[in-house]
């Protein structure tokens, strides 16, 4: 008989997770609450954080390279089907909405990939949207370090890229959701064609080579490569930081990529791991049926998913003094597993109320925010004898996908292993 | 060599006004609701004026205080004058400014301790005679409530009490108050230099008296110089420093700096504010202010650098205790940031902090041989008028000019007409909450920026979506409020200081404000991550659950566009 996997979370590192363990023989099933970070991100596939690479690239004076990825990181990027992982130089770089020219070792297909381009021009369609003053944003794109070492332009054009009144005021998801519709990408690669077209009569010198939209191009899947393909240039998303089309897009993914996989999947909220015997026991929060399973992964996200719980002991002091000391942080579901700041175990703060966090709250240069480094003790991996932790409820690891991705397909595997 | 024979020291001595060797008259230094209160004032009697702001308009005490003009019943006991000036006063500001006011009610329970039957009916008394000044303001007069009417007005109300009384006071916005004043100041020729420190005053050295002021625009670096006779040193906690860079001994504009804190918290938790009492039996409130609820405030001796006071942990946890006792809710509702300031209290050593006297007073320096210089020590938010008015009777004398003071009078820009908000909303296509927001913030002068929309119809967009402020409103505030970062739009607008801590703001904020002044985009970008970094900080000691899951989620978002290591944008070309 098959070992059966208990998977909590369905970001990035439990979906890897699940991917390992199933791939390793192992039955899996997987509860999930809902949307956490990796649906909330904005589609760059970062290896570790990006500001990192750049500055250590500056200060070696030496290119941003690509690290070569794992034959299972790629194969399940392959698997869940949204992301470009490329392994040939030049390596990506992706616009944000904010201005910023960034590298990314990966990106989700809808953003524009700067660093493939052929040429120096890229064009930024005007449009009238709260997130979209294309003027500012190709001035600000232009002004980056990046851009100009490069020699990358940033224009912004007139091209009529909304198609109905109400669209100057939708949600970003809203208007990507219109561009499922083939007929509207259709409509859309027209009205580009024609301002491209336009713009090489006033600069038949300087041909564009790329067009950047906004966090539009589809909800369910990406369009840029058929956009892409209609218009015979490079077009794509810039980047944007939180609540952006890449993570519809990756939630749209998620219950495909569950299916083909053969994961049995509960939406509810889990409430205690506990050990019974040599099994593991899982109380959900609708369901009163306990789920039991021979190994557990923990995925369940950091503080800005919801795994972890920020939680003083002053929160629920009444009128008076707190009912005890506590450790301000907790998992959000009852487990035996310890919380870690760093790579030490997190102790009681030595004050009732809780603890001192202006100086920690915030990243600082290199070092992370105390609310990123907070996670589940779990050298390896392991936190406890059957339980494995994966992502961003682990303690003291860079806050990037492909971690969470590494993670969770070492927690899937050693899951699935016979104790 | 000659020695001319230094004049006689005459602080009644009159100048002309408008000498052809003099750039201005009078050079006000300090863009608080004081400075700009005299710079308006005396703009308004036909001085030529120029003003210096090291910082930005309301950045200390004028824009971190509690957000009201109210009597001070406090300080009806020892400084009864205080009471009654601060309420007429609060009635001319209504008067002039109506659109940037609100009513806060208040409610003051008497817990039931010891003779708390005698303790209700003393304070019952006392503001009986509270009521006296009321009408000055427009307040209501005061009721005596039983347990169980406070309980039916605050249900969240906790604690042994026998009863409270109410009390009416008015919530204003200290930098719109600050902002409004130097407008006014501005439309009547006044220079106004926002970022521009004073680097020193240069006097005779015979006679002491002012030539000119030097300062230095602390953006580009460069400096300057006006040429003038009188110099106003209206700079808070700061003026001790200002005179003593206008060779002036430190101690002669002293002034005891007392730091307040607030917590903000996300919505209005409360119908009415309610007192309540510290640990060290200090007075201090929760009041639902604006579209928020803020917590103040405390009163402590304060040493430490004025350009970067901050709100900490333990003066935040000393206040939440407070204010739990009477309303326990409060421990489990949203902070979403601190702010703080440092009060230029009068003088005297020895006196417990909230002891001080409120009152203020005028340092003619022509006493220490600095003739033509002059320093405002003390005074209150709600006080800042006549306080200006008494400054600018000295500067009328002084120049011989017969103008009298009409402050009082004429009202402040946007204050002339009142504009319907629902209107405008539809007329400006935007969202009727922050039509409402806009109409509160800027009076009559939102009509100016409903202009600007109806010529450029994008500048709609909202920009920041908690406040909400639109783009039009952002480029108002850098054009015609001197505003020139994306910190200084937040004190004029409040962007960016909601719950989601500027995440989806601060960067277009950046772009815009980059765009308007014609700034390198890149100096946009750092305006926004440095204010993203310091209003973290500020949230940082009142964090709660909640606002730390969205902390965490802005933190992948600023990480993800901006990048939280600026070094390389800082850097720039170095890359």
């Amino acid at each position: 008989m098959s070992r059966r996997v208990l998977i909590l979370g369905a970001g990035a590192a439990g979906l890897s997770a699940a991917f390992a363990a199933r791939n390793s023989g192992a039955d899996v099933v997987l509860v999930s609450a809902g949307a956490g970070a990796s649906s909330l991100g904005g589609g760059a596939v970062d290896d570790v954080p990006w500001e990192e690479r750049m500055h250590a690239a500056r200060v070696l004076g030496s290119p941003i390279e690509l690290h070569a990825l794992p034959a299972e990181v790629a194969a399940f990027s392959n698997a869940l089907g949204i992301w470009d992982l490329p392994d040939r130089a030049p390596p990506p770089f992706v616009a944000t909405i904010a201005g910023r020219l960034r590298p990314s070792r990966g990106r989700d297909k809808g953003l524009l990939d700067l660093g493939a381009l052929h040429g120096k021009r890229v064009l930024l369609p005007r449009a009238p949207r709260a997130g979209w003053d294309a003027d500012a944003i190709a001035a600000t794109l232009s002004d980056d370090p990046l851009a100009r070492r490069t020699g990358l332009r940033f224009v912004a054009i007139d091209a009529p890229v909304l198609r109905f009144a109400d669209e100057a005021r939708i949600s970003d998801g809203d208007l990507a959701a219109r561009h499922d519709d083939p007929a509207r990408i259709a409509w859309l690669g027209e009205r580009l064609r024609e301002a491209i077209t336009t713009d090489a009569r006033v600069h038949p010198d300087e041909p564009a080579s790329a067009v950047l939209l906004g966090s539009w191009l589809g909800a369910r899947a990406a369009r840029a490569a058929e956009l892409s393909e209609r218009i015979g240039l490079p077009v794509g998303e810039a980047l944007v930081g939180v609540g952006s089309a890449a993570g519809l897009r990756f939630d749209a993914a998620q219950k495909k990529f569950l299916d083909a996989l053969g994961v049995q999947r509960i939406g509810d909220r889990a409430v205690s791991l506990v050990r019974d015997g040599d099994r593991l026991l899982l109380t959900r929060a609708r369901d009163t049926a306990k789920i039991a399973a021979d190994a557990a992964v923990i995925a369940m996200g950091g503080v800005a998913g919801g795994g972890i719980v920020y939680d003083p002991p002053e929160h629920d002091a009444g009128e008076d003094l707190p009912a005890r000391g506590a450790i301000p942080f907790a998992l959000s579901i009852d487990a035996p597993v310890a919380l870690a700041l760093g790579r030490g175990p997190l102790d009681v703060v030595a004050s009732m109320h809780g603890p001192e966090l202006d100086q920690i709250a915030w990243p600082k240069d290199a070092a992370p925010s105390a609310l990123e480094a907070v996670g589940v003790h779990a050298p390896g991996g392991r936190a406890a004898p059957g339980i494995f932790v994966a992502g961003d409820v682990l303690a003291a690891r860079p806050r990037t996908l492909l971690e969470a991705v590494a993670s969770g397909l070492r927690a899937g595997r050693a899951a699935a292993q016979p104790a | 060599m000659t020695r001319t024979m230094p004049r006689p020291v005459n602080s009644s001595g009159k100048v002309e006004p408008r000498r052809s060797d003099h750039d201005v008259d009078v050079v006000v230094i300090g863009g608080g609701v004081n400075g700009t209160g005299v710079a308006r004032d005396a703009s308004m009697r036909g001085l030529r004026v120029a003003l210096l702001e090291r910082n930005d308009l309301a950045f200390g005490a004028s824009g971190n205080n509690s957000g009201l003009i109210h009597g001070g019943p406090r300080y009806m006991l020892n400084d009864p004058n205080v009471t009654a000036a601060s309420c007429r006063d609060s009635g001319y500001i209504q008067r002039i400014a109506p659109h940037m006011l609100h009513r806060v009610p208040f409610l003051m329970p008497v817990e039931n301790k010891g003779r708390a039957k005698i303790m209700f009916a003393l304070i019952d008394a006392y503001f009986e005679a509270y009521d006296r000044y009321q009408p000055l303001k427009r307040g209501k007069k005061h009721a005596m409530l039983t347990a169980e009417e406070m309980q039916t007005l605050e249900p969240g109300l906790r604690g042994n009490i026998v009863g409270g009384i109410s009390f009416d006071e008015w919530g204003i916005d200290g930098a719109r108050l600050c902002a409004a004043n130097a407008i006014d100041a501005g439309e009547r020729g006044a220079r106004i230099l926002v970022g521009c420190t004073m680097e020193r005053i240069e006097r005779r050295e015979d006679t002491g008296e002012v030539i000119a002021v030097h300062y230095r625009d602390r953006r580009t670096g460069k400096t300057g110089k006006l040429r003038t006779g009188t110099v106003i040193n209206a700079t808070g906690a700061w003026a001790p420093i200002t005179a003593s860079l206008g060779r002036i001994a430190p101690t002669r504009a002293r002034v005891r700096p007392g730091k307040g804190i607030h917590i903000v918290y996300d919505r209005r938790l409360l119908n009415y504010a309610v007192a309540a009492q510290t640990i060290d039996d200090r007075q201090i409130f929760v009041a639902p202010w604006q579209n928020m609820t803020i917590v103040g405030t405390t009163d402590d001796d304060f040493y430490g650098d004025l350009d970067e006071v901050r709100a900490t942990s333990e003066e935040v946890r000393y206040l939440v205790q407070g204010v739990a006792r009477v309303f326990p809710q409060i421990h489990t509702a949203r902070a979403i940031g601190t702010y703080a300031g440092v009060r230029p209290t009068l003088y005297a050593y020895g006196p417990h902090e909230d002891q001080l006297s409120r009152e203020h007073q005028i340092i003619d320096h022509a006493a220490h041989d600095a003739p033509g210089v002059y320093s405002m020590i003390g005074g209150k938010l709600a006080s800042y008028r006549i306080f200006a008015e008494e400054m600018t009777d000295i500067l009328a004398a002084r120049f011989d000019i017969g103008a009298r003071c009409a402050t009082h009078e004429r009202p402040l820009p946007g204050g002339d007409k009142p504009i319907d908000a629902i209107e405008l909303a539809a007329r400006m296509e935007i969202d009727p909450v922050a039509a409402r927001r806009l109409v509160f913030r800027h009076g009559s002068r939102s009509l100016q920026i409903a202009e600007r929309v109806q010529d450029r119809p994008r500048e709609a967009a909202t920009v920041c979506t908690c406040e909400p402020v639109i783009e039009a409103e952002v480029r108002h505030v850098v054009r015609t409020e001197w505003a020139r970062s994306v910190a200084d739009v937040s004190r004029r607008t409040r962007l960016g200081l909601g719950a989601c801590g500027g995440m989806r703001c601060a960067a277009r904020c950046g772009q815009i404000v980059a765009q308007e002044l014609d700034l390198s985009p890149r100096e946009g970008l750092q305006q926004a991550a440095h204010f993203l970094a310091r209003q973290a900080q500020r949230r940082a000691v009142a964090l709660g659950p909640e606002q730390a899951q969205q902390e965490a989620l802005a933190i992948a978002a600023v990480r993800a566009e901006l990048g939280v290591d600026v070094r390389d944008l800082d850097e720039g070309e170095a890359a």
